[in-house]
C-alpha cells in the first residue's frame, strides 16, 4: 500500500457505471477499470453496491477486501440515504432516521469507509432538508464517533453555497463543535452552461456558485463529487470550470479526495462511462499535477 | 449478467396452482440506480397487448418472498437490489397460450433527496417488451 500524500487526490464514484453495473460489467470490472486510470479513492453506494444490502454476507466483505487489496483502492465514500419520504403519506419519524443512519454506520465501518455521504430527505425545490434533521443528526453523534465515521450531506446543484441550507449546516457543525459532521460539495454546483432540465416546470432559476466562493467553506469539507457532464476529445470538462475549482482547492491546501462522478447524457446507458471517467481522470491528473 | 431493459426476456411463463394455470409471470430488473426499500414501490399496471391488469390481480416477488402491494408498503427494511431480478406475478386463469406478446409494466416510487413533486415522475415511463411464451 502506497502512502496517501496530502492535497487533492483521485478518485472515481462508482456511481458514474450505473449503465454498466449487472448489465456489461460486475463490481470487479469497474474496480480493475479505475486502478488502471490510476485512481485510489473509490465510493460506492451502500444501496446500489452492496449485494444483499443491509445485510451483505460474510463472504462478500471478506471479497471485498480481497478486491481493495488487488485493485490497491482506499475506500473514501460511501453513500447513503435517510429515505424520510419511505412511507407512503407520512415522513420518517427522529427515531426511524437515527436507526436508518446507525444502520448504516455499521456497514460503512465494516467495509473501511470513514466518510459518509449522507443524503437527507428535502422538502423543496432548492433541497431545503426535512424539518428534524438536526435531530436526528445529533442524536447520531455519538454512534458516528463510535463507528468512527463523518456524515456528510451533499451540496448538490440547485443549492449553492450561499444559501441558508449551507449556512445551517455550518452553524450546527460550530455549535456542537462536531468532526462527525461535515460537507460533500458536488462540483455541479459550479456549472456554468445550463442543461435541458434546468427549464423543465417547478425548477428554480438556473444559478450557480463560483469556485472562488468555496475557500470560506473548505474547512468543512472531507471529500468532493467531482461531479462531470461531458468531456471533449482535448480531455477539458465542457460544463463546470475545473481549472479555478483545483486552483482553490490548492490555494487553500485542501487535503481529500476528488471523486468522478459521470452525471452526462449518457449516464445509464452502457458503454460510455468507461471513456468517459478515464478521460476526466486525465483531466484530474493534469491538474492537480500529479 | 442481467439484460439491459427493465423486463428480461427469461422467467416469462405461466403460473400453476394446485394443478391449474392461474396467470403469468415475468422478471424485471430495478433501472432505478440505487435499487428501491420495498415500500418505496408505488402500486404497478401491467398489459399484455391490449388487455390491462389493475394493481390488485399482481404480486411480486422479491428474495424469494411474494408480496401484495399492501404489504409491501409496509416493508420499508427489504431491500430490491440491483442485481435482484424482481417476479412480477399477475392473475389471469388459463394464463397465456403459446405466442408472442407485447409486455407493458408501469410504476413508480418515491426519492425522498429529490423535490416531493418527483415522487410521481420517478420511473414514471412505461416499460415495454416483446416476450415470447413457449
Amino acid at each position: 500500500m502506497r502512502i496517501d500524500k496530502p492535497g487533492a487526490k483521485r478518485g472515481v464514484s462508482v456511481f458514474s457505471y450505473a449503465g454498466d453495473y449487472g448489465v456489461t460489467m460486475q463490481l470487479e470490472d469497474i474496480l480493475a477499470d479505475i486502478h488502471n486510470m490510476g485512481a485510489r479513492g473509490l465510493e460506492i453506494l451502500a444501496n446500489s453496491h452492496i449485494p444483499d444490502y443491509p445485510h451483505p454476507s460474510e463472504a462478500w466483505v471478506e471479497r471485498w477486501f480481497e478486491l481493495l487489496n488487488k485493485f490497491d483502492l482506499v475506500p473514501v465514500e460511501y453513500g447513503h440515504w435517510v429515505d424520510s419520504r419511505l412511507y407512503a403519506g407520512r415522513e420518517l419519524t427522529t427515531e426511524e432516521s437515527l436507526a436508518m443512519l446507525v444502520r448504516d454506520f455499521k456497514i460503512a465501518h465494516m467495509l473501511g469507509f470513514r466518510i459518509l455521504r449522507t443524503k437527507l430527505g428535502v422538502i423543496d425545490e432548492t433541497l431545503t432538508p426535512v424539518q428534524n434533521w438536526k435531530e436526528f443528526i445529533q442524536a447520531a453523534l455519538p454512534y458516528a464517533e463510535k463507528y468512527d465515521v463523518v456524515m456528510c450531506p451533499e451540496i448538490h446543484e440547485p443549492t449553492t453555497l450561499d444559501s441558508a441550507m449551507v449556512q445551517e449546516y455550518i452553524e450546527f457543525i460550530e455549535q456542537t463543535g462536531t468532526k462527525h459532521f461535515g460537507l460533500n460539495i458536488d462540483f455541479g454546483i459550479f456549472r456554468e452552461k445550463k442543461l435541458p432540465k434546468d427549464d423543465e416546470k417547478g425548477r428554480p432559476p438556473f444559478r450557480h456558485s463560483r469556485p472562488e466562493e468555496l475557500g470560506l467553506y473548505l474547512p468543512y469539507v472531507y471529500c468532493c463529487h467531482a461531479k462531470f457532464i461531458e468531456m471533449s476529445d482535448d480531455l477539458e470538462e465542457l460544463y463546470i470550470p475545473y481549472e479555478r475549482i483545483v486552483s482553490v482547492l490548492e490555494e487553500h491546501n485542501w487535503d481529500g479526495y476528488l471523486l468522478s462522478e459521470y452525471e452526462g447524457f449518457h449516464r445509464g446507458e452502457p458503454g460510455y462511462a468507461s471513456d468517459q471517467v478515464r478521460r476526466h481522470q486525465a483531466m484530474l491528473k493534469r491538474l492537480i499535477g500529479e | 449478467m442481467l439484460e439491459r431493459d427493465c423486463i428480461q426476456s427469461r422467467g416469462f411463463q405461466n403460473t400453476e396452482k394446485d394443478g391449474q394455470i392461474v396467470g403469468f409471470q415475468f422478471t424485471i430488473r430495478s433501472l432505478y440506480y440505487r435499487g428501491l426499500w420495498l415500500s418505496q414501490l408505488r402500486p404497478a399496471t401491467v398489459w399484455v397487448n391490449t388487455e390491462e391488469f389493475g394493481p390488485e390481480t399482481i404480486t411480486w416477488t422479491i428474495k424469494r418472498q411474494t408480496y401484495t402491494h399492501e404489504e409491501m408498503a409496509k416493508c420499508g427494511d427489504i431491500h430490491w437490489g440491483l442485481l435482484d431480478l424482481a417476479t412480477i406475478n399477475v392473475e389471469k386463469p388459463g394464463g397465456l397460450g403459446p405466442g408472442l406478446y407485447e409486455i407493458r409494466l408501469s410504476y413508480t416510487y418515491s426519492a425522498s433527496y429529490l423535490p416531493p413533486r418527483i415522487d410521481t415522475l420517478l420511473g414514471n415511463q412505461t416499460h415495454v417488451r416483446k416476450l415470447v411464451m413457449v
